[in-house]
């Protein structure tokens, strides 16, 4: 369990050099997520989605600011402390899926529990769960070029899900899938939700998945422009 | 460890040929080693407490016998013995009626004292009394022996190049009365020893002169001192002496091959030179191809350092799995089956295991080299740029 709130973004930016250029994805940005949320993040292309979801998961460090997650402010940590930060409390989904090919789907679930302090029947078991969960446990020893796209994302998500993250990232998960892939990978991600209680913060272009969650941010040119209570606004 | 394992199959082709080439190349390293082994065995095999008593002008000029109790005589000295070069070929009767002729070599000397200096040989106890109550015997290395298809009770026939008897004949023919073994792989196991007593009568010239004196001391540390006493001994004489170590002088003739042992050397580092190159070029590609991979890595929470670890640990599976091919068919083909390409020309043809161990360092070394480059790029990879790129 972490310390509410989960996310705290206080006056974040993000400054990149490119060609001489200052760029700046993220200016200011102050935001709080609650535990259990469902944050669906939009925005145009180039609006900052994926660098604020970068931060969250702390593959990047912000420019100015304060991000804390999970009572932990990241910018304090070294990238070698980011890497174990992240081991206990994030999980991403990609949109291109981004498993491994050398291995099975059962190998790709069970990956992150390498860097755990697990035995190997207690990472066993949780790589088989959280492909059950996902409705994948006929398909362990599949490679992912033996899988569909759809089946790819759920492993991703089994993937996600094995070493039990409080925060779970998912970038455009549903842009490479179909509309019918689309909607089984939105409703798992929604039981995710709201049966194991998981904090997810989904990045999408598409109103109708952004729809699912129980907030909308909308960015634009790095700049907060809407906080939308969907769940209220439904109620 | 499974990762890295599926990674190197990933391209199983790639990787076997990587593999081949590193194996190929370490296969010529061990040979060359083989070969500067072979040139050195003499080198190898000395003994610090022999030393060796040679004519102050050459080695072709003989000294006189009666030289044996003057170095004796001089204080340190533990025991003498002679050597001189028989110069033989041995005769075997072909089906066609000629006659194979082989090289090896041949010394005669005073047996029992030769072998009181060199207890590295080791003759049955039987044999050597045969051998010492028969003055037409001979003792045969048993690699010799083998290769003549001769056992104890047959017959040598040799034709010397340097000595006739005095019937004018240049062929000499022995009883085998005994084989000789050896413990050390350095030692040669293909010479022949003839009684000096029988030698010496029956030559049609150079009697009462020896090759050579071996001699051995008590104290290896007072060498140079014996040396030059034995050398002032015989100064302004007619046969004046030049004393050394035996691995001094064994290496005279290791220095008569010139610089071909820098020539095998700079063959050997041009091997692996080319194996380094070959093996960072596939294990650039390799990680190249893998940047999104090692962005998805880290993004799961694997550390810049087990990036690193993974990339030089496929270099090192490579490089190591290449060493096992390489070492292990040159350590087949010499040590377990005991080929030998020029068995006249190379008495002692084996691998050496720090040549072994030598070549396993240089392949854990070009895996190190040609790993690093990659897998320190790949540890300063950012995850955000790798999983951007396609």
């Amino acid at each position: 369990m972490c310390p509410q709130p989960i996310i705290q973004f206080r006056r974040v930016s993000k400054v990149y050099h490119k060609g001489g250029a200052d760029i700046h994805p993220l200016d200011e940005i102050t935001l709080t997520i609650q535990e259990g949320d469902f944050v669906a993040l939009m925005g145009p292309s180039g609006s900052g989605k994926t660098t604020l979801l970068n931060l969250l998961g702390g593959l990047d460090t912000p420019t100015s600011g304060e991000v804390i997650v999970c009572g932990q402010d990241l910018a304090a940590l070294s990238s070698h402390e980011r890497a174990r930060w992240r081991c206990d409390h994030v999980a991403y989904v990609f949109q291109a899926y981004n498993l491994l090919p050398v291995l099975t789907a059962y190998q790709n679930v069970e990956l992150p529990l390498t860097l755990m302090p697990l035995s190997r029947r207690q990472r066993r078991e949780h790589a088989l769960k959280a492909l059950e969960i996902v409705g994948l446990a006929d398909r362990v020893h599949h490679r992912p070029d033996e899988l569909s796209g759809g089946q790819e994302q759920r492993v991703a998500i089994a993937r996600a899900l094995a070493s039990d993250p409080d925060l779970l990232l998912a970038d455009e998960p549903t842009g490479d899938l179909d509309a019918h892939s689309a909607q089984e990978i939105m409703s798992l991600l929604i039981a995710l939700n709201r049966d194991y209680r998981k904090t997810i913060i989904l990045v999408t272009h598409d109103p109708k998945v952004a729809h699912a969650a129980h907030r909308e941010l909308h960015l634009e040119k790095g700049v907060l422009s809407r906080d939308v209570d969907v769940k209220n606004q439904r109620m | 460890m499974r990762l890295l394992l599926l990674n190197l199959l990933r391209k199983p082709l790639r990787t076997l040929l990587t593999v081949f080439g590193v194996g190929v190349a370490l296969f010529l390293f061990c040979f060359l080693e083989i070969v500067l082994a072979a040139f050195n065995a003499g080198v190898d095999m000395s003994d610090a407490s022999r030393l060796v008593v040679q004519h102050k002008e050459s080695i072709i000029f003989e000294l006189p016998m009666a030289y044996r109790s003057l170095i004796e005589q001089t204080e340190g000295v533990a025991g003498v013995t002679t050597a001189s070069w028989f110069g033989g070929l041995s005769q075997e009767p072909l089906a066609n009626g000629e006659k194979r002729e082989e090289f090896f070599a041949q010394f005669a000397t005073d047996i029992e004292r030769y072998l009181a200096l060199y207890p590295e040989i080791e003759v049955p106890a039987d044999q050597l009394r045969d051998l010492l109550s028969d003055q037409m015997g001979c003792l045969l290395g048993g690699k010799i022996a083998e290769r003549l298809n001769k056992k104890v009770g047959d017959r040598l026939v040799l034709r010397s190049t340097i000595w006739t008897q005095k019937n004018s004949s240049t062929i000499w023919e022995f009883n085998v009365r005994a084989l000789y073994t050896t413990g050390s792989p350095t030692f040669d196991e293909t010479m022949m020893l003839i009684h000096e007593k029988r030698f010496d009568e029956a030559r049609q010239f150079g009697r009462g002169s020896v090759g050579l004196y071996i001699l051995s001391i008590a104290d290896p540390e007072r060498s140079a001192e014996i040396s030059a006493a034995i050398d002032a001994r015989f100064a302004n004489s007619p046969y004046e002496t030049r004393t050394m170590t035996e691995k001094a002088f064994n290496l005279q003739f290791v220095g008569m091959i010139g610089n071909f042992q820098f020539l095998l050397r700079s063959i050997g580092s041009a091997v692996v030179l080319t194996m380094l190159l070959v093996s960072a070029n596939t294990m650039m590609m390799s990680a190249r191809e893998r940047t999104r991979e090692m962005g998805i890595l880290k993004a799961i929470g694997f550390t810049d350092g087990h990036v690193f670890l993974l990339l030089i640990g496929e270099a090192l599976a490579i490089s190591l799995l290449g060493a096992l091919a390489g070492v292990g068919l040159a350590w087949l083909l010499a040590n377990a089956l005991h080929y030998n390409p020029k068995p006249d020309f190379f008495p002692i043809f084996y691998l050496p295991g720090r040549s072994m161990l030598a070549a396993v360092g240089l392949a854990a070394l070009t895996g190190l080299l040609s790993g690093v480059v990659p897998a320190t790029a790949g540890m300063r990879l950012s995850a955000t740029e790798a999983l951007r790129s396609v």
